[in-house]
């Protein structure tokens, strides 16, 4: 999957969890005071990232160790988060 | 479905023997899988690894995970000063970090669902600060704690998490502890008397039913304190 497909990925995502409420922005931030998203839609966006991995036939895992270690990069922003999502799916 | 860790012995694996008595489908975590009579995965819970392992295993079985027992723990009874560092690290190591990675990791089954229970073991040893058990007090302390806070997080998926808080129940973990030692331990509970596994089954049991839908964040003393 190149970053591409996994920025709309990641995008389709946010938007349904935040019921297409809000503008979606490659720099937009999904932790932090600034971010629309509250931790439980965080949660729901990881799990809705689950279900589209599995359509797309690998595992995304947001609970590893890698992931979390980094985990305020992967979820700096949308872009970061698809990025990371596109580098699972080469995995 | 229901997970049970440390189901090859004691407390785990009286708790994982009467649910399945109850008709519940029980999936076991233990180290060693061999010779148990019920469905189960190796797991040493104090392995971060591994239980990654199991929680992907489970994921891949798609069924409902009810609830999440962490019942596998280690014991040592010793004054602080007389114990060795290597004791020290597996209390904690199997206690504390070995309840955290069971419960962060399997959470996402539940969050998904937005349903389950958590059910962590501590000790009474920690409310009665007994002497004897400081690390191992601490280490349950460290349970408590963590299960109190995990059960703010986990509220608004509908997940609940409580603690058990067993005194001394008669398992491989009271190994070399005299009557007379217990007898110390049980005058300090509110109910004066040495509780058995199947009490704490019923209290298992208890926080599993519908009935406790309105406790999270509780621990329950075996005896009372």
């Amino acid at each position: 999957m190149n970053i591409e497909q996994a920025k709309e990925i990641v995008i389709s995502a946010i938007n349904d969890v935040l019921e297409g409420k809000a503008e979606i922005s490659e720099e937009m931030q999904l932790i932090g005071g600034v971010s629309l998203l509250d931790s439980m839609k965080l949660v729901e966006v990881c799990l809705a990232l689950e279900d589209l991995a599995d359509e797309h036939g690998f595992e995304f895992d947001w609970t590893s160790e890698a992931a979390m270690s980094k985990s305020r990069g992967m979820f700096r922003s949308v872009a970061a988060l698809a990025e990371e999502f596109a580098n699972q799916s080469e995995v | 479905m229901i997970i049970v860790t440390g189901t090859s012995r004691g407390l785990g694996q009286a708790i994982a023997e009467r649910l399945i008595d109850g008709g519940e489908e029980v999936i076991g975590l233990a180290r060693n899988t061999s010779g148990l009579n019920i469905n189960a995965i190796e797991c040493d819970v104090s392995d971060y690894a591994s239980v990654k392992n199991a929680s992907k295993e489970v994921k891949r079985m798609k069924k409902p995970v009810t609830a999440f027992i962490n019942a596998a723990g280690v014991a040592s009874m010793n004054m602080a000063v007389t114990t060795d560092e290597s004791t020290v690290q597996k209390l904690i190591q199997t206690n504390l970090f070995g309840t955290i990675y069971c419960c962060q990791l399997f959470a996402p089954i539940m969050l998904r669902q937005k349903q389950g229970s958590f059910i962590n073991f501590s000790t009474i040893a920690v409310a009665l600060a007994l002497k004897g058990e400081s690390v191992y007090a601490a280490s349950k302390a460290g349970v408590e704690t963590f299960s109190r806070t995990f059960a703010r997080e986990m509220a608004d998926f509908n997940v609940r998490v409580n603690c058990i808080a067993p005194g001394p129940i008669r398992t491989d973990l009271l190994r070399g502890i005299t009557d007379t030692q217990i007898e110390k331990i049980t005058s300090q509970q509110v109910i004066k008397k040495q509780f058995q596994k199947a009490d704490v089954c019923d209290l298992v049991e208890l926080l599993l039913d519908k009935k406790a839908s309105s406790l999270s964040g509780q621990v329950l003393n075996v005896g009372g304190v």
